[in-house]
């Protein structure tokens, strides 16, 4: 559906804030002024490393469409309190919510959010947006997030982990790209020449999915996971598999004979601050932080970190665990603000919005930029391991009390690490509670015999 | 007289005591005004020797997704108009509970209110003061901040002007009373001048209290009426925490609460030498 | 105008005649009622709109359990199921005795050394100001800031304190990854955070005591020590107590500092109280049983204050 472009006002909104806006948006945009001219709307999102990217692309919006975003900037730690305060209130004081993949399914469960689709009909997905995970699409009456749902978000920011690799030392090593896990170790292991450099760093601290954030690729990418089928409304508890034990054995492994000493108290910032001081061989890192490995400023190892997907075994696919950011439109805010809302949206999603956001320094939501040559660029070398990986991006929780089970996971994957309990005790442990926090909540769950 | 007399007599060994524990105070917060002049990078790899850059400084205070220099109106205003709210209402307050006929049981529940208000913790709190905000359409303004951190620093203030009241000597006001002073006048020119440098001390904390804080402010501000902690909390990131501009933002926050205190230095002094009762 | 006032040389008796004239002569005081009510209205008003209201509300939701739907909040009565479920949840118990330890170890650190820096400023004739401006700084630091800073002092690979031991021949130690350094590590942070506070309550009291009672007892030849026991200590006992109320209360909150240091960690070292409340209440968005924990909270040390106040009252009257 194209909107009009002659200089009709649709009987969508009001422009707000003068004509001469109005002039500017049929004028100057010309031909690339594909969005209906709308009311002003505020945003809710989190100062980040990829948030000035955000704020150049809305203020190309602005020059061609004319309509005004408002950009209300947090620290992260609390914005998911300023959301719900305003989703909460009888009347919102943000229509889009940038909303975390941590608190997404809250607000979706909730009913915070009105699907895209209630608000226009007409709304058609660009066949080239990364769906992620099938998060952006949400049953209200099953509960349960597939293509057979409401649309009710569009990505803002696919933010996954990659491996983070030295390019360099692998070149004066002669090593090839890891792809599987024994070949990670066996990399690591080459290139751990303590305390100059560590094979790995990982990142072992508890805090809020933190250990736990870091252990999903090797879980899921051994093919264990946590739950049964989360799709289908089955929250079988499987943590304390054999292939949970194969997981967690690895990974402790690799800390003990290729990673840091006090891999149990390193953090994101720590295994950053590793990698940008060149002190790590091997980080996986979400790839929102790869504008700081380029940086002279911040980074020692300017132009040697090279990505690849995170490793998996043999025969499986690449795991990726998300950490994305989704794009809502609140459900308690005046009508031409939601329609304004999802015109936004749908200029967003599009390529030529998505070739301006990366080249502002953001990640791109769209593979038709990932096709483009300016993913040959070697500024973007990271483009094409994450268009790579992002198709098999894995949606860790699909409920809203997730993060009661990701301070399970964290404590006690933090014990592990750090050597008070054993691997079986752990899984079995953090299942059995784990199981106890899904009957709670009455989800259909069951449990696993412990492991030995 | 004995090397140990001399130096006793000097003062010596007070001296240095007190010189280390500067020093243990000041290495701290000279690192983080250093800090701010660093390259993240020089600042991770521990180098002690660096060239001063000012880029930090100037994203914090020129960038376009920085508001820092109207985050920094907005924290004065609200610090020094709670502040001077606060104090006010409290020795006010103060003064009638402890020298005013009022049944003990009053007073007792009245302090001991407001000293188990004092153990909230302030998260919960900021949630029902925003809603309570958002009824009344106040929630983009400063004065629901306002009125929050005096309210907040309201127990505290309490307290230590009711130790101060009582110390003003009551045949003091007992001579005022007996010349016929009525109680605004016995307020102001009896018992104001002798709380002074207690009100002084009151005054700066709580103007630090209301500067420094953060969770409240968060809930009940929005881009315009931000303050300096929810800016700096920005710098403290999902994915790192920005050293070097926090570091800035700290520096130059640090700033206003500093003249304060040398301004409310000499006036303790002041207050001291001139209200003192010999 | 002045008024002298006979001191006895010892400083019992002098506070118990303050007070006991005191007691006698408030009741001629007091006589316009207006006046009593006028300016204690502003302080009632603003603690009954902005107090009351905010803890009945908290109270009344720990009986509940509030989830959301469809937009609307749904309240499920619980009775007292929240607060029965306090007991078996084994991060309280962690939090409690961490906060207990971190409580008493703060504390008596900031007061500690408060005390003695207050009383050494006092003393001292040359560059007072010097001193009480350099003392007062930390304070004036945003509670994230010192925590972020000292996260990176703290730092095993970079950090400031590791590489100053490390010129003294000692090997790094991993400040917040070990537990048995960790809370201690906390500990310390807070006492640099907060000692300021201290050192400037301490010190307006110790300046605004009489000074005729010091002249009289170097008259008499006392030692610093006999000073400091039987003049200055006693003469300071409401402020010790105030100050000591108010660190201990705050440092029930504390969360600043752990947040940004720890998280927690490692394991639960430094699990702190209002730590596992922000988690249940916020991060897990519990909030009948975040509230029952606060209120729960809020209980214990007011009954720890209360026991503190008791002893004292009791120890006051029979000195």
């Amino acid at each position: 559906m194209k909107p009009a472009t002659s200089g009709r006002v649709t009987r969508r909104g009001v422009v707000v804030g003068g004509g001469a806006l109005a002039a500017t948006a049929f004028g100057a945009g010309g031909h690339r002024a594909r969005a209906a001219v709308a009311e002003p709307i505020s945003v809710v999102i989190n100062q980040s490393p990829w948030f000035d990217s955000f704020r150049q692309t809305v203020e190309l919006y602005e020059k061609q469409t004319g309509n005004k975003v408002d950009l209300d900037v947090n620290p992260f730690a609390g914005s998911l309190e300023k959301q719900r305060n305003s989703v909460r209130a009888a009347k919102g004081q943000y229509d889009l919510l940038v909303m975390n993949s941590g608190w997404f399914a809250e607000l979706y469960f909730g009913g915070f959010v009105e699907a895209i689709t209630d608000i226009d009909p007409s709304f058609k997905l660009d066949p080239d947006v990364y769906t992620l995970g099938d998060t952006i699409w949400f049953d209200p009456v099953k509960k349960v997030m597939t293509p057979a749902g409401k649309l009710m978000s569009i990505p803002i920011s696919p933010l996954i982990p990659l491996l983070y690799y030295r390019g360099d030392l692998y070149k004066g090593a002669g090593l090839s790209v890891a792809e599987t896990f024994a070949e990670l170790e066996a990399n690591a292991g080459k290139l751990n020449h303590p305390p100059g450099v560590y094979g790995i760093v990982q990142r072992g601290a508890r805090g809020t999915a933190s250990v736990s954030f870091d252990f999903y690729p090797y879980l899921y990418g051994f093919g264990g996971g946590i739950f049964k089928d989360q799709a289908a409304g089955d929250y079988t508890v499987t943590l304390n598999s054999e292939t949970g034990r194969t997981a967690l054995d690895y990974y402790l492994r690799l800390a003990k004979q290729a990673g840091h000493p006090k891999t149990a108290s390193l953090d994101q910032a720590d295994v950053i601050q590793n990698m940008v001081t060149g002190k790590a061989a091997h980080i996986m890192m979400v790839i929102a932080a790869w504008s700081q490995m380029d940086d002279p400023n911040k980074s020692a190892v300017v132009d040697k970190v090279e990505f690849a997907p995170p490793p998996h075994a043999p025969g499986l696919p690449t795991a990726p665990g998300l950490g994305h950011w989704l794009g809502g439109v609140s459900r308690n805010v005046p009508d031409g603000r939601k329609r304004a809302a999802v015109e936004f949206l749908r200029w967003f999603q599009g390529k030529d919005a998505q070739l301006a956001n990366v080249k502002a320094g953001g990640i791109p939501i769209n593979a038709a930029v990932y096709r483009d040559p300016i993913a040959e660029e070697h500024r973007y070398r990271w483009m094409k391991p994450l268009a790579a990986a992002l198709p098999h991006a894995i949606n860790i929780y699909q409920f809203p009390q997730a993060s009661e089970v990701t301070a399970i996971l964290d404590l006690g994957l933090n014990r592990a690490v750090a050597g008070e309990i054993t691997v079986a005790d752990a899984l079995n442990s953090m299942s059995e509670q784990i199981y106890g926090v899904m009957g709670k909540y009455d989800y259909k769950t069951g449990k696993l015999p412990p492991l030995r | 007289m004995s090397l140990l007399t001399a130096l006793r007599r000097h003062g010596v060994a007070k001296h240095a005591a007190l010189i280390a524990a500067a020093a243990i105070v000041v290495v701290p917060v000279v690192w983080v005004v250093a800090a701010g002049f660093r390259t993240q990078i020089s600042l991770l790899m521990g180098a002690f020797w660096f060239t001063p850059v000012l880029a930090s400084f100037n994203e914090v205070l020129f960038s376009k997704t920085s508001d820092f220099l109207v985050n920094y109106r907005n924290s004065l205003v609200v610090g020094l108009t709670s502040t001077a709210l606060c104090l006010m209402v409290a020795t006010l307050a103060a003064w009638s509970l402890h020298r005013m006929r009022w049944p003990t049981w009053v007073v007792h529940v009245f302090l001991g209110w407001a000293l188990v208000f004092h153990m909230m913790p302030p998260i919960a709190l900021a949630s029902a003061w925003f809603t309570m905000a958002r009824a009344v359409g106040l929630d983009s303004t400063l004065l629901s901040l306002v009125l929050a951190h005096t309210v907040l620093n309201l127990p505290m203030a309490l307290w230590l002007m009711g130790v101060y009241v009582r110390d003003v000597p009551i045949e003091l006001e007992e001579a005022a009373r007996i010349d016929g002073a009525s109680t605004p006048t016995l307020l102001w020119r009896i018992v104001l001048p002798i709380i002074a440098p207690g009100l002084a001390a009151a005054a700066v904390l709580s103007f630090v209290f209301s500067w420094n804080e953060f969770a409240v402010a968060l809930n009940l501000t929005v881009k315009a009426t931000a303050t300096v902690p929810v800016a700096i909390a920005k710098f403290a990131q999902e994915y790192e925490i920005r050293y070097t501009q926090m570091a800035a933002s700290a520096a130059l926050s640090i700033l206003p609460a500093l003249i304060l205190l040398l301004f409310a230095q000499r006036y303790i002094v002041k207050g001291l030498t001139q209200g003192a009762v010999k | 105008m002045t008024v002298v006032v006979s001191p006895s040389a010892d400083a019992a008796s002098f506070k118990r005649a303050r007070r006991t004239g005191n007691a006698r002569r408030r009741c001629h005081h007091g006589d316009d009622v207006v006046w009593r009510w006028a300016i204690f209205s502003p302080a009632l008003l603003l603690m009954l709109a902005l107090s009351v209201l905010p803890l009945a509300n908290l109270v009344f939701t720990s009986f509940y359990d509030v989830t959301w739907a469809q937009g609307q909040a749904i309240w499920t009565p619980r009775g007292f199921a929240n607060y029965a479920a306090l007991p078996g949840d084994a991060l309280l118990r962690a939090g409690l005795v961490n906060t207990l330890i971190f409580a008493a170890g703060a504390v008596a650190g900031q007061m500690l050394m408060g005390f003695v820096l207050a009383l050494l400023c006092s003393r001292v004739t040359r560059g007072q100001v010097f001193y009480r401006t350099l003392f007062i700084l930390p304070i004036l630091i945003p509670g994230i800031v010192v925590g972020a800073i000292w996260k990176l002092m703290f730092n095993y690979d970079f950090g400031l304190l590791n590489q100053a031991i490390g010129l003294l021949g000692f090997a790094a130690q991993n400040w917040l990854g070990t537990q048995q350094t960790a809370l201690a590590s906390v500990i310390l942070v807070d006492i640099w955070h907060w000692t300021p506070f201290c050192f400037l309550l301490f010190l307006a009291g110790i300046e605004s005591l009489p000074q005729d009672i010091y002249e009289a007892a170097e008259i008499d030849g006392a030692s610093l020590w006999q000073e400091l026991r039987y003049v200055t200590l006693p003469l300071m006992l409401p402020t010790i107590m105030v100050t000591f109320a108010f660190r201990l209360m705050v440092a029930f909150k504390v969360f600043d500092e752990v947040y940004l240091l720890t998280g927690g960690g490692p394991g639960t070292a430094t699990e702190v109280l209002s730590f596992t409340i922000y988690q249940r209440f916020f991060t897990e968005n519990r909030l009948g049983y975040g509230a029952a924990m606060s209120v729960m909270v809020i209980f214990l040390v007011s009954i720890l204050l209360v026991t503190g106040l008791s002893v004292r009252r009791r120890a006051a009257v029979v000195a």
